[in-house]
């Protein structure tokens, strides 16, 4: 119900948002590219999740239309102690979801013997050729060219001009 | 006693749920809480298979998601129990406690991720039996039934590319068990593809970075997959009303539509008329790859020139170059092989034996092989990997996204399912780890 606080974040995409901090964290590591690489990778996975203030509501039912209570009293029944703040806090940080790669981590695939097929072990594994096509950053057509300071690919004059301006070094904002 | 089994085909992207034995799943909804803009609550979207008024009045526009899977699997149970509980006692309106439920999980799932399915569906909702099955043999089941002529042994075994929102699997399965040892997983799916698209559109015209829905629908109508990626990029280039891929996609602007479009499907239905061979104009502009149903939104004077005072953007090689990473995830910078290369070693995994069934057996399912041609590219690219005296044969779904859930609403109406399924004393007396045991995984 805390959903009505006025806001402090800007109102920004959540890609920017999430990127910015591990895309910082790559520049200052040795090997930029492939971290940079890596975190754009992962930002294909993202959504748009709205402002992170939201997760941290207590109420989970935020959603519910009326018909669906029947199933949430249960729930509610037991909430009659006052919480302090920390008790909250700590409640919030157990009952947080976690992300995919969180409890894959925990779950310790590494462990198991060779011969038990895992989530890990399913993956297709790199390719057997490993020339790449390399496309333009900017208009996405063949691309002969790398920036030497970011690594991105460009294709012509034209854009790298545009690479330079609008993206070369850029996405630290 | 009769009880209504309810079969839920749980997606990253799609739930499909409905009462077994029929035909079509009655509610197919995105799996997601989405709050627009105006709205300080978190919704359940509405479900795509009821055309109502209601449906058209949601607004889609910069809504914030969230899903309760991550990469396909269960992370967040708390969402989807508010997910499930909605759709339960409104689109379904059964009973929990007195149905039993067949729900797919996808492989490999973690056994934290079974415990917690586990717990939803026994403990939160009471349910009293589960059957937990894998999308490849459910998939694998529902085509087996419906070609009996082709002979036994294709019957018995095929090999499964599904090729959903989360990822994409290359699953043998034999005699309705998937060969887990064998499947293969590349970690692109169709929410890759629309936020890689989402990604170049923003870049490239105007921002669109919080349109997953918008997005989504202009990967369904404009993508398809390239049969030549050369000749296609060359012909991308060409400028004018030459240009056979250019096309405009109109945003909605919230007054007059709330739902953007193409603007002259014609002209986006023209790169789909390309023939195979090589600079060949298109001849005939008929509709080819099933494509009617754009709606003809403008008139032909219309569209001559530029409105400003719409929002809209152009695609030109975007078109191809999104569904072609499934094909070349290298080219994303992913460090995994493609989708042919991801069946070969998929088969090359299971017995000698089993090769030439499998590659004569190759079945599509999945949202994401809905792109035009997609059949077609993996056929061109799979058949150089393959040993000559081996036949591929690529059958395509009439409806890749529903196909699991068809076969599990066969495999529920089969005299043996309640045998199978775990009941809720099972769970209660012998816990998750030990019922797991009795489906294999």
């Amino acid at each position: 119900m805390d959903d009505d606080n006025s806001n402090p974040f800007r109102r920004m995409s959540s890609r920017t948002r999430k990127v910015a901090p591990r895309m910082a964290a790559a520049l200052a590591s040795s090997d930029n590219r492939t971290q940079a690489a890596l975190a754009r990778l992962e930002a294909l996975e993202n959504d748009n999740a709205g402002m992170e203030t939201v997760e941290i509501n207590d109420e989970d039912d935020s959603s519910l239309d009326d018909e669906d209570q029947g199933y949430m009293q249960k729930r509610q029944s037991k909430g009659t102690k006052r919480k302090t703040r920390q008790a909250k806090a700590l409640e919030n940080a157990r009952k947080a979801p976690r992300t995919f790669l969180e409890l894959l981590h925990e779950a310790n695939l590494e462990s198991l013997p060779p011969h038990v097929p895992s989530y890990l072990k399913a993956a297709v594994g790199p390719p057997s050729s490993t020339s790449r096509r390399h496309f333009c950053t900017v208009c996405g057509y063949a691309a002969s060219y790398t920036c030497v300071k970011c690594g991105m690919r460009f294709c012509s004059r034209r854009c790298q001009n545009i690479h330079n301006d609008t993206r070369c070094l850029k996405f630290v904002a | 006693m009769w009880n209504p089994v309810v079969v839920l085909d749980n997606g990253g992207g799609l739930i499909k749920a409905g009462l077994g034995g029929e035909r079509d799943p009655s509610a197919v909804l995105p799996n997601c809480l989405l709050r627009p803009v105006s709205s300080k609550k978190w919704l359940v979207p509405p479900s795509t298979t009821t055309s109502s008024s209601h449906d058209d009045s949601f607004d889609f526009t910069s809504a914030a998601v969230r899903r309760p899977l991550d990469r396909g699997y269960l992370i967040n149970p708390d969402l989807q129990r508010d997910i499930w509980a909605h759709l339960f006692s409104s689109l379904l309106h059964i009973t929990p406690s007195q149905s039993s439920l067949l729900l797919t999980e996808p492989l490999f799932a973690l056994p934290s991720i079974q415990r917690a399915t586990d717990e939803l569906v026994f403990e939160d909702f009471n349910f009293k039996a589960l059957y937990v099955a894998d999308s490849p043999a459910l998939a694998h089941l529902y085509e087996a039934s419906r070609r009996p002529h082709v002979g036994s042994r294709a019957a018995q075994c095929s090999l499964v590319v599904d090729c959903g929102f989360s990822f994409t699997h290359a699953a043998p399965v034999f005699q309705n068990f998937t060969l887990n040892y064998a499947v293969k997983r590349i970690d692109l799916g169709g929410k890759a593809l629309t936020n890689y698209l989402k990604e170049l559109v923003s870049y490239r015209s105007v921002n669109v970075m919080d349109e997953t829905f918008l997005m989504d629908d202009v990967k369904e109508k404009l993508c398809a997959v390239s049969l030549d990626v050369a000749r296609d990029l060359h012909m991308a280039r060409t400028s004018g009303k030459n240009n056979l891929l250019r096309c405009t996609y109109v945003l909605p602007d919230g007054v007059t539509h709330t739902k953007g479009y193409v603007k002259d499907p014609d002209q986006a239905r023209r790169y789909l008329s390309v023939a195979d061979v090589d600079g060949d104009p298109p001849a005939e502009l008929g509709s080819k790859e099933g494509m009617d149903h754009f709606e003809i939104t403008e008139k032909h004077e219309d569209r001559k020139r530029v409105d400003l005072t719409k929002n809209e953007f152009e695609l030109t090689n975007e078109r191809f170059l999104v569904p072609d990473m499934l094909f070349r995830p290298l080219d994303l910078g992913m460090n995994q092989a493609g989708l042919a290369e991801c069946i070969v070693r998929a088969v090359n995994s299971c017995h000698p034996h089993l090769h030439p069934v499998l590659y004569e057996s190759i079945i599509l399912t999945g949202g994401s092989t809905l792109f035009p041609r997609f059949a077609d590219r993996l056929e061109k690219e799979l058949r150089p990997l393959v040993p000559d005296d081996y036949q591929v044969k690529i059958t395509t779904q009439e409806d890749p996204i529903l196909g699991v859930w068809r076969g599990g609403s066969l495999l529920v109406s089969s005299p043996d399912f309640e045998a199978m399924c775990v009941t809720k004393s099972d769970y209660e007396e012998l816990g998750s780890a030990r019922c797991r045991r009795r489906f294999f995984h």
